[in-house]
């Protein structure tokens, strides 16, 4: 396959932009890189060499959060530019060492840390839990790669499942037979990769019978929901099915937590798929739980910058991460946990908890965990 | 320039769980994924780098069952002209390898054959020199870097202990590769597709008139898990108790 | 009776222990086998050579000739295939090294003699060489029969066998005439190339940072580095690294980079192959992160954590900023 990045212009309407500049201003990463959107969709817009432009390392700095795109008052697709500059990248090879070794990872092992495909439900080893091809259910829990494989991740999974036990819910996992969802591949620039995904993720799932689909990831719910072409099948992230089962009656959120509790919302949850009020409603059902919101929350939320393939990018960004602004500012409400709900997030976060030195004043939970612990019977 | 690449499908086990089949003499390999062995891509690569430099055409080959088709498939991918799989089964003896691999070769005017210097699997690290005796030509292994010139490859060895040696091999040579020779390019999808399309010669070895019945150098009685030896102490607690316990080690120890 | 060879390995005036170790293994399969062993000694102006190896050996063959100065793999063909048409021996070893894999695959097709190449073990049953090899990627140990032959060529793993020490009686050292006849011109040795070492000596540094593949990517390097300052260490690395220009080639730690003995060896994120393993197993204390706890590593190491080293190392690097 081919790409003329003559057509970038058309295909992602550089051609109605009118330099306003709104995108470089919500950009989470224009004070960490070069990368300055407004005047790349112009350069790329005018330019008579392509390559000169396609060679910057700050390419792969954004973490295609799309507050960029989502605010620009004339339409303009900036982050399918990006993803449509690292597709003609990835086509003629020209990736990054760490990039190259996360997608061949997945056309591998199925993950893009190329960890081994038969070891991806271990984590579910001792939970009896249903495993499609042993036994069928019509609702799939989709884990995902980092909930499957990351120490620290798989306690999301592990909580989901035995929230999901105790309210009753019928559910089943892949297995071994699960794969990547192709969301992050998209964003790294493997269009092709990204298709052959969705396709064999689609037909297993039809095969098997699901009629609903749960995730733990936003940015596998983004994929299945919004970019898969043939799926058909509803998607729910978990937060918004542990609302349901909190308003159904089906948890009984008893244990008093007595925490103090911000929230940060994931963009492949919160901006680009407009998921904010479950979240939040579920940490306004936890007793002893004092919610306080953050100044920049909902569609203003800082990304993490664990997305769009950043987990597997090196560089191109200097200064401090935005996983530690972000601490701060919730160290600075007094908040003692840092809520989440998005494995990336997690990630990111507990890493930026110990490279500021805040961890004696924070810690960092997804919204399962919370929900776990005010399960649990004292 | 005309270069031969031989090339193997390897399965991966770094990470895998590796049990042992029923008749005691390999692997299992049905839970493990395969790949194009690491060496052999870097050979690919700088086969079609040389070509880049020196015109000419890349031929690799392969030895091995229908499923080995694959890696011919990336190494077309990756910028191979043509592909040529031979039907056998797959064999640990290296030196029948590289007496298929000479008959298959010979008498065609390649100016370089490169392989591996070794295959992650069996790691025989045999066939590359075998079959540079068989074909009669000069060899250099464990290459780290090639000029060519006046019919001449200046090549450097990889040698034990940072060191490496300059040397000067008249072509036709055969040259086995080292990792790190060159950076590898990723090969996207679409490139593996489009080369799907692409034509695989099979061949059989009655075709290339490999005739030999000799009996194999070597054949494998049986394989077993290593003795584990003495483990390491593992520290065990929280990442700050871990690291107290850390600490007071490397004070210890450090003097 | 059938003698074992075994090929002594020098280079740049020096005999490479892996000598010593094969004559070790040489002496013990003599016994077995109830005959006698000779170490191999080619080169020019290696009378000195000889007169150590005759300390080990009960008899040194040399072949004294100016072309055989440095390693060429057809004039050591040359070479060995008239010594072994003359006394026939029934196993010649070598070193699973540069030399070794880049001789005995084509010695061994020219004498029709089965080849096992990087054993572990060697034995006899009978008058047929047995091997233990270790294979996918150290997971397995496969026990190998050669075909029968009046010989066997096999190449040796450094660092598996003991070495063989000085003996009481001296050896006879038997003066061989060179069967070449001039160097060839389809081979030519030109020179050695050392990288000069352009930071820090990491054969000499006390404490070794030494990360691996498993890091995952350059971004992290300065971590390390920062660490290595607070320890008063050198960063260090296994050949992944290298091979991805994460680090440059003189921080590698393994058989092609450096061999390293320092009192304190962290290895990062490093699996633990035997090539890296045997150049750092000296180390006074080893102390392994590894996120796999079945990586090998933790059996060379003397303590290990298993975990994400981004969950220890930012730790550690806090809790050691004092000891500049």
């Amino acid at each position: 396959m081919k790409i003329d990045p003559k057509t970038f212009i058309h295909d992602y309407q550089l051609n109605i932009c009118i330099q306003c500049g709104t995108c470089t201003g919500g950009c989470p990463v224009k004070f960490r890189s070069p990368l300055n959107m407004r005047r790349l969709v112009r350069e790329t817009h005018l330019t008579d060499n392509f390559s000169s432009i396609s060679k910057r390392a700050e390419l792969w700095a954004c973490t295609t959060c799309s507050t960029c795109s989502l605010r620009c008052p004339s339409g303009v697709k900036n982050v399918e530019l990006i993803m449509g500059i690292r597709n003609f990248l990835a086509n003629k090879g020209e990736v990054p060492s760490t990039i190259r070794d996360a997608l061949e990872n997945t056309l591998l092992q199925g993950n893009p840390w190329g960890r081994f495909r038969d070891r991806r439900a271990d984590w579910a080893q001792d939970l009896g839990v249903k495993i499609f091809g042993e036994e069928t259910s019509e609702t799939l829990f989709y884990v995902g790669c980092a909930p499957s494989y990351d120490p620290r991740v798989q306690s999301v999974s592990t909580s989901l499942v035995r929230i999901f036990q105790k309210a009753g819910v019928d559910f089943a996992i892949l297995g071994k037979k699960e794969s990547c969802c192709g969301n992050e591949i998209r964003r790294m620039g493997e269009q092709a990769l990204f298709k052959k995904l969705a396709k064999d993720n689609t037909a297993l799932f039809k095969k098997l019978g699901v009629k609903r689909i749960i995730t733990i990831s936003p940015h596998c719910y983004n994929a299945f929901k919004n970019e898969y072409p043939d799926l058909n099948i509803p998607v729910q992230h978990y937060t918004q099915v542990l609302v349901d089962l909190i308003e159904a009656g089906k948890l009984h959120l008893s244990k008093e937590l007595g925490i103090s509790v911000t929230y940060h919302d994931p963009c492949f949850l919160g901006k680009q798929n407009k998921v904010f009020d479950e979240p939040r409603k579920i940490l306004n059902s936890i007793p002893g739980c004092d919610f306080i919101e953050m100044e920049r929350s909902r569609e203003r939320s800082l990304c993490c910058e664990g997305g769009g393939g950043r987990m597997w990018a090196e560089g191109g960004t200097e200064g401090k991460r935005n996983g530690e602004i972000r601490i701060r500012e919730a160290v600075a409400l007094a908040a003692k946990t840092l809520a989440t709900a998005c494995p990336f997030c997690l990630l990111t976060f507990e890493d930026s908890v110990k490279t500021s030195g805040l961890a004696e004043q924070i810690v960092v939970k997804d919204i399962a965990e919370l929900v776990m612990e005010a399960l649990e019977v004292q | 320039m005309n270069i031969a690449v031989c090339v193997k499908r390897i399965p991966k086990t770094a990470e895998a769980d590796i049990f042992i089949e029923k008749d005691g003499k390999d692997i299992k390999k049905d839970n493990l994924v395969f790949a194009l062995n690491d060496w052999d891509g870097y050979a690919v690569r700088e086969a079609v780098l040389l070509k880049e430099k020196y015109e000419g055409e890349v031929i690799v080959l392969t030895i091995g069952p229908e499923e080995s088709k694959e890696v011919l498939t990336r190494c077309l991918a990756m910028g191979a002209d043509r592909a040529v799989r031979i039907e056998a089964p797959s064999s640990s003896d290296g030196h029948l390898i590289a007496k298929i691999l000479a008959q298959a070769t010979k008498g065609q005017s390649f100016d370089l054959i490169l392989t591996g210097v070794q295959a992650e699997d069996d790691g025989w690290g045999q066939v590359g020199v075998a079959l540079a005796q068989l074909l009669g030509l000069p060899h250099a292994s464990i290459v780290t870097h090639i000029e060519v010139e006046n019919g001449k490859a200046k090549v450097r060895r990889e040698l034990e202990g940072g060191i490496e040696e300059l040397l000067e091999v008249k072509l036709p040579a055969v040259l086995t590769i080292q990792t790190g020779i060159n950076e590898p390019k990723y090969v996207s999808l679409s490139a593996i597709l489009d080369a799907e399309d692409k034509e695989t010669k099979e061949v059989g070895l009655e075709e290339i008139g490999f005739t030999s019945k000799a009996p194999l150098d070597a054949t494998i009685d049986q394989v077993s898990f290593p003795p584990t030896g003495k483990m390491a102490e593992i520290l065990k607690g929280t990442p700050e108790e871990v690291v107290g316990q850390l600490t007071e080690i490397i004070k210890k120890k450090k003097g | 009776m059938l003698e074992i060879f075994v090929l002594v390995e020098h280079r740049q005036g020096q005999i490479r222990d892996l000598t010593y170790e094969m004559l070790g293994l040489g002496e013990k399969l003599a016994n077995q086998q109830g005959t006698s062993f000779a170490a191999i000694l080619l080169g020019h102006d290696v009378k000195s050579f000889a007169e150590d190896l005759a300390t080990r050996a009960p008899k040194v063959l040399v072949v004294e000739d100016e072309n055989l100065k440095n390693f060429n793999s057809i004039l050591y063909q040359q070479t060995l295939s008239s010594l072994i048409s003359k006394y026939q021996p029934c196993l010649l070893l070598m070193g699973h090294s540069a030399l070794g894999m880049d001789l005995a695959p084509s010695l061994s097709v020219e004498m029709e003699f089965p080849l096992a190449t990087d054993c572990i073990g060697l034995s006899f049953e009978g008058a047929r060489l047995k091997a233990t090899r270790s294979i996918y990627g150290g997971k397995v140990n496969a026990s190998v029969s050669l075909r029968e032959s009046k010989g066997y060529i096999a190449t040796i793993r450094p660092g598996v066998f003991s070495p063989k020490m000085v003996g009481e009686k001296k050896g006879g050292i038997v003066m061989e005439s060179s069967p070449l006849q001039g160097m060839v011109d389809v081979k030519k040795f030109i020179e050695y190339i050392e990288a000069p070492i352009t930071g820090e000596d990491i054969t000499q540094a006390e404490i070794l940072i030494s990360v691996g593949q498993g890091i995952g990517g350059p971004e992290h390097i300065p971590l390390f580095e920062e660490l290595a300052k607070n320890l008063g260490g050198t960063i260090s690395c296994s050949r992944p690294v290298v091979d991805r220009n994460w680090l440059p080639k003189e921080r590698q730690v393994g058989i092609s980079g450096k061999t390293v003995k320092p009192k304190v060896y962290l290895a990062i994120g490093i699996s633990g192959a035997f090539q890296h393993v045997t150049a750092m197993q000296g180390s006074d204390t080893i102390i392994a992160i590894n996120k796999d706890p079945r990586a090998p590593i933790f059996g060379v190491a003397h303590y290990g954590i298993v975990d994400d080293f981004q969950n220890v190392i930012p730790v550690l690097k806090e809790k050691t900023k004092s000891w500049k």
